[in-house]
């Protein structure tokens, strides 16, 4: 049945889109948990930022040049609110994490009603910069040139973040951090910086994701709670701090979202949760268990 | 350090003098409470209570056993859909639709625990929110029986006898009542062995199963006591607010709990309380007035008590010149 | 501890607030039934129930202008009461609707009540209005229940139904011939427009091939569908969606490419207000059907548009126009009700004939919700933005049961 295999292809061909960019969007949530223990619940928010930036800057008739500022902006933007965020969080260092995360949560809420301030409640739309905004012709079926972009952009970030952790000192720093924290700061790296830095990190992944999902996600009051839904969906299943575990989850909520509901529409709401459900019950630490796994 | 990690409170789960007299003070001020306040108040109060009984019961999975539950808010929900059920389609005669309710919250905590207690810490966090997020989808596709997505609204006022609970002062007094059982079954299993059993799962898991204990079996029987008593509270919501809708049962409703147990201190029972009775007030007395400004309010609190609360509203010590000799 | 503080300095604090909470909760709630004491004669206290935070927020904003604009053109009276209006924040849902209008009618104590956006939460205040005794006019939610199987005498409307909407296109479409493909999201109001539009287009001898229902506020991703309206073969589609939604799907549906080979139909809300500047170009050529737009050529739109524009720097939508109705009616109601209890008013809404001067053209109550005109309207392009042109006078119709 030629129908159904193209139709097949855009479904995988989305699915590998949508995942790559869950990935982008996950992976400075992962960061931060996995060295520092601390769930970062603002990071809905940062995206959302990121997203409204991208509005801001561009909106809908973007230039190569407000496309770019606008990643630039919300690359600083996400840098300053790291920033801000291990400031706020330093003076709980001692106590329970479960305090640090509903600081955060309480940051979120704040940062929310900010935004919704500043932009207003209405619904923003963003486009594509010129040139991604056609179609391509996959299989028979016109699909969007900029979700093939993403899957470019994504499978990029991925393979950078790999170099980087495997390869590069900062990169043995990381996993040091994700193995055993005390040791790292036994052998001597001050454990301030290595705070502000991965929070930094992480903030700044998360509003550059906003900037690069805008055009599918546009710009909205509510949207940063969704997306810290999605985020921490992906990164629990992947295994917390596990950045390679949170490039698998993402591609396998991305397949779900897209093939799953085109496949089982009728149960399509329940696809999320329900593969979460599954994943815990059968591997309770996630799919892939990282050092920290063990510490809860 | 781990994420569940509470500052621990001494157990004093006897009451001490001044324990019981201000105990019995509150509960006089609430029974009297519709003879001095508006009929709002009094409404909102009621409201208070309703959510009290809910931070109650998660402070019972929170507090005292350590397992932090972000999809809490399922079983309430549950609970008021079953008793709205019953009111509307079977009798709406007190107690019967309180007590389906608590044995429903019950029942669907028994079937999500079973899952959810094997794993901890942040993982059981987002599992509970996963689970919620489940029955939360159920409520809003099983339209015949719950409504669907509008909800069950026109529940029918519960009769006590043949008089229909109406009046916004016999409402209270009956809610009032079965808050007060509610929060003694929270009390005396906090009390009693189970409960310092507990409380060592939450402190040190590792010993007790050394010392012989299964803690899988203790977790599950603390997931479904809270489970049930949270459908308590949610029958309470049905009776008072005569509508049930999926937010009831939704991650918003589940975060406000949390928020309530943290605010109010954990491990302590009445804190969160207090907790849950800021919150309400907040949302329901400020909201309205804040020109849609609430949840900002809400935000700075919460920052502001992390902050300066660091066991909530019931671990303030007392002032330094009567300090005892317990910590 | 640095920084925390002691159990006097928080007893006090609480004290503070608490002694504050109370003061202005005083009363008794206990002894004598009834509200308290009525307005006095001569004026009125209307409770103004409208989202103000989260995502309904724009819709709030044009129906309280529109409600401050009629006041401000009508010398500030309804009928011939002087009016103090007492806005509440209804959320974004029954959890913060439902304790907003108990305060109007407990703690404001208001007359009247007008607003209400979200369908759970009106059909969840039901009874609250009716022990209360109070009128409600509701001036958006548009479930049918509110003014058809659960209707009760206090609770009116001048907004719509979702059947009724997406019904005017289902029988418009039936006679172009074509198979349709419809998708709506999985919650009440959805399946209230789907069922709409389906039972009049297939009455008319139309042919529904493919019926769809997303998650609702779950799926930002539309692509399934998209490939599947393609499968389907359908010549057209129908869809309703609102707010967010309703800007994703439609730039979705022409970043695949869709909007020039399968043409898109759908319930006005599609494309009204905000929701019409953000999906910009991936808009033209949408049709949808609605009982209003800012095209309208009748003499009552021109003045309410312009005087709408000048003092509020943007055009009016169909949620102000709506509020802007329930104020000529309320006024036209007042004028001859014996009082302000809810049953003199409703008595006298029954007959108050057909209200000729507003912006959407003359309409009237059919049981308790409007009969009245609607439009084919088409986005199209026109200085520098976007409006719903208006194509065809669809003729008058009701509530469907």
């Amino acid at each position: 049945m030629p129908d159904w295999l193209d139709i097949g292809v855009v479904a995988v061909l989305n699915g590998l889109a949508i995942g790559l960019l869950l990935f982008v969007v996950a992976v400075g949530l992962s960061l931060v948990f996995g060295m520092l223990d601390v769930l970062n619940l603002a990071h809905g928010a940062l995206f959302l930022t990121g997203a409204y930036l991208a509005w801001s800057l561009g909106g809908e008739h973007p230039t190569w040049v407000s496309w770019l500022g606008a990643l630039a902006v919300a690359a600083v933007v996400g840098a300053v609110a790291g920033g801000g965020l291990s400031l706020l969080t330093e003076p709980l260092a001692r106590r329970s994490h479960l305090e640090q995360a509903l600081l955060t949560l309480g940051v979120a809420l704040v940062v929310a009603e900010l935004l919704s301030a500043v932009f207003g409640d209405d619904v923003r739309g963003v486009n594509p910069p010129p040139g991604l905004d056609g179609t391509v012709d996959v299989a028979g079926s016109a699909y969007p040139s900029y979700r093939l972009a993403l899957i470019g952009l994504g499978a990029a970030a991925a393979l950078a973040m790999h170099v980087v952790v495997e390869r590069t000192p900062l990169g043995a720093l990381v996993r040091a951090s994700v193995a055993d924290r005390d040791m790292v700061a036994a052998a001597g790296i001050d454990a301030r910086l290595v705070r502000a830095g991965v929070f930094v990190a992480g903030s700044m992944l998360a509003a550059t994701a906003g900037v690069l999902g805008s055009p599918i996600y546009n710009a909205r009051p509510g949207l940063d709670t969704t997306i810290l839904i999605l985020a921490l969906v992906v990164v629990v299943i992947g295994g917390l701090g596990s950045i390679r575990g949170a490039f698998a989850a993402a591609l396998l909520i991305g397949q779900i979202e897209s093939t799953g509901r085109a496949l089982l529409s009728d149960l399509a709401s329940f696809l999320l949760f329900g593969a979460l459900a599954i994943v815990l019950a059968v591997r309770p630490r996630g799919l892939f268990v990282t050092a920290n796994g063990g510490r809860s | 350090m781990s994420l569940t990690t509470m500052v621990y409170r001494p157990t004093e789960a006897r009451l001490d003098w001044p324990g019981r007299l201000s105990a019995a003070a509150a509960v006089v001020t609430l029974a009297a409470a519709p003879f001095f306040l508006a009929p709002y108040a009094t409404t909102t109060l009621t409201r208070m209570l309703v959510y009290a009984l809910l931070a109650a019961s998660l402070d019972l999975l929170v507090g005292i056993t350590g397992l932090p539950s972000l999809g809490h808010a399922a079983y309430f929900g549950v609970g008021a859909y079953m008793a709205g059920w019953i009111a509307t389609n079977a009798t709406p005669a007190a107690p019967l639709p309180l007590l389906a309710a608590a044995v429903a919250g019950g029942l669907a905590a028994l079937a999500a625990g079973w899952v959810a207690v094997r794993s901890a810490g942040v993982f059981f966090l987002i599992l509970t929110l996963a689970l919620a997020e489940i029955i939360q989808q159920l409520a809003e596709s099983w339209q015949p029986v719950t409504g669907g997505s509008n909800g069950m609204y026109g529940i029918p006022a519960t009769r006590l006898g043949a008089e229909p609970l109406t009046h916004v002062a016999y409402l209270h007094w009956y809610v009032l009542g079965w808050f007060l059982v509610g929060i003694l079954v929270v009390w005396a299993l906090s009390a009693s062995p189970f409960g310092a059993t507990l409380r060592g799962i939450r402190d040190n898991e590792p010993r007790l199963r050394a010392l012989g204990y299964q803690p899988y079996r203790y977790k599950l029987a603390a997931f479904v006591a809270a489970g049930a008593v949270a459908g308590l509270a949610g029958g309470l919501l049905a009776t008072q607010q005569r509508l049930v809708t999926p937010t009831d049962l939704g991650f918003a409703t589940s975060a406000l709990a949390l928020l309530a147990v943290v605010i109010g201190g954990t491990g302590t029972i009445w804190g969160p309380c207090l907790g849950a009775a800021l919150v309400v007030l907040v949302r329901d007395s400020l909201g309205p007035s804040l020109g849609g400004h609430g949840p900002l309010v809400l935000g700075l609190v919460f920052i502001a008590v992390v902050y300066a609360l660091p066991r909530g509203v019931a671990g303030v010590r007392r002032p330094r010149s009567r300090r005892t000799a317990t910590r | 501890m640095a920084g925390s503080i002691n159990r006097r300095q928080l007893l006090a604090m609480l004290g503070a607030a608490g002694v504050g909470a109370v003061a202005g909760g005083c009363g008794s709630s206990v002894g004598g039934g009834g509200g308290g004491p009525a307005t006095p004669g001569g004026a009125i206290k209307v409770g103004l129930v409208i989202p103000q935070a989260g995502v309904y927020a724009p819709l709030g904003v044009d129906m309280k202008n529109a409600w401050d604009l009629w006041l401000e053109r009508n010398q500030n009276k309804l009928g011939n009461y002087r009016v103090t209006t007492i806005a509440a924040d209804e959320g974004e849902g029954p959890q913060t609707g439902v304790p907003a209008v108990q305060k109007l009618l407990q703690s404001d104590q208001v007359d009247v009540l007008v607003g209400i956006v979200n369908s759970s939460t009106a059909l969840g205040v039901k009874d609250t209005v009716t022990e209360a005794k109070k009128l409600l006019m509701v001036s958006n939610a548009g479930a049918g229940a509110i003014t058809g199987k659960d209707r009760v005498p206090y609770i009116w409307r001048t907004s719509f139904t979702n059947a009724q909407v997406s019904s005017a296109m289902g029988t418009y479409l039936a006679g172009s011939g074509k198979t349709a493909y419809a998708i709506a999201p999985d919650y009440a109001a959805g399946a209230e427009a789907i069922g709409g539009f389906t039972a009049a287009f297939t009455a008319g001898g139309g042919r529904v091939v493919r019926e769809a229902k997303p998650a609702f506020g779950k799926t930002q991703d539309y692509q399934p569908f998209l490939s599947q309206i393609q499968a389907s073969g359908a010549q057209l589609t129908f869809c309703f969606f609102a707010g967010a939604e309703a800007v994703a799907f439609v730039k979705q549906y022409a970043q695949f490419g869709l909007s020039t080979r399968i043409p898109l139909y759908g319930s006005g809300f599609l494309t009204e207000g905000g929701v019409l500047t953000a999906q910009g170009d991936a808009a033209v050529g949408v049709q949808t059907t609605l009982h209003y737009s800012t095209e309208l050529d009748n003499a009552a739109n021109q003045a309410f548009r312009s005087a709408y524009q000048a003092k509020y720097n943007k055009p009016p939508t169909v949620y102000a126009v709506q509020t802007w109705d329930a104020a000529t009616v309320l006024n036209r109601a007042l004028r001859t009700a014996t009082g302000l209890q809810g049953e003199a008013i409703a008595a006298a809404l029954g007959s108050v004939g057909t209200i000729d001067d507003s912006p959407r053209g003359p309409w009237t109550f059919d049981g308790q919700s409007p009969k009245q005109t609607f439009y084919l309207r088409k986005v199209e392009k026109r200085g520098d933005g976007l409006v719903n042109a208006v194509v065809q006078d669809l003729g008058a119709s009701s509530q469907p049961t």
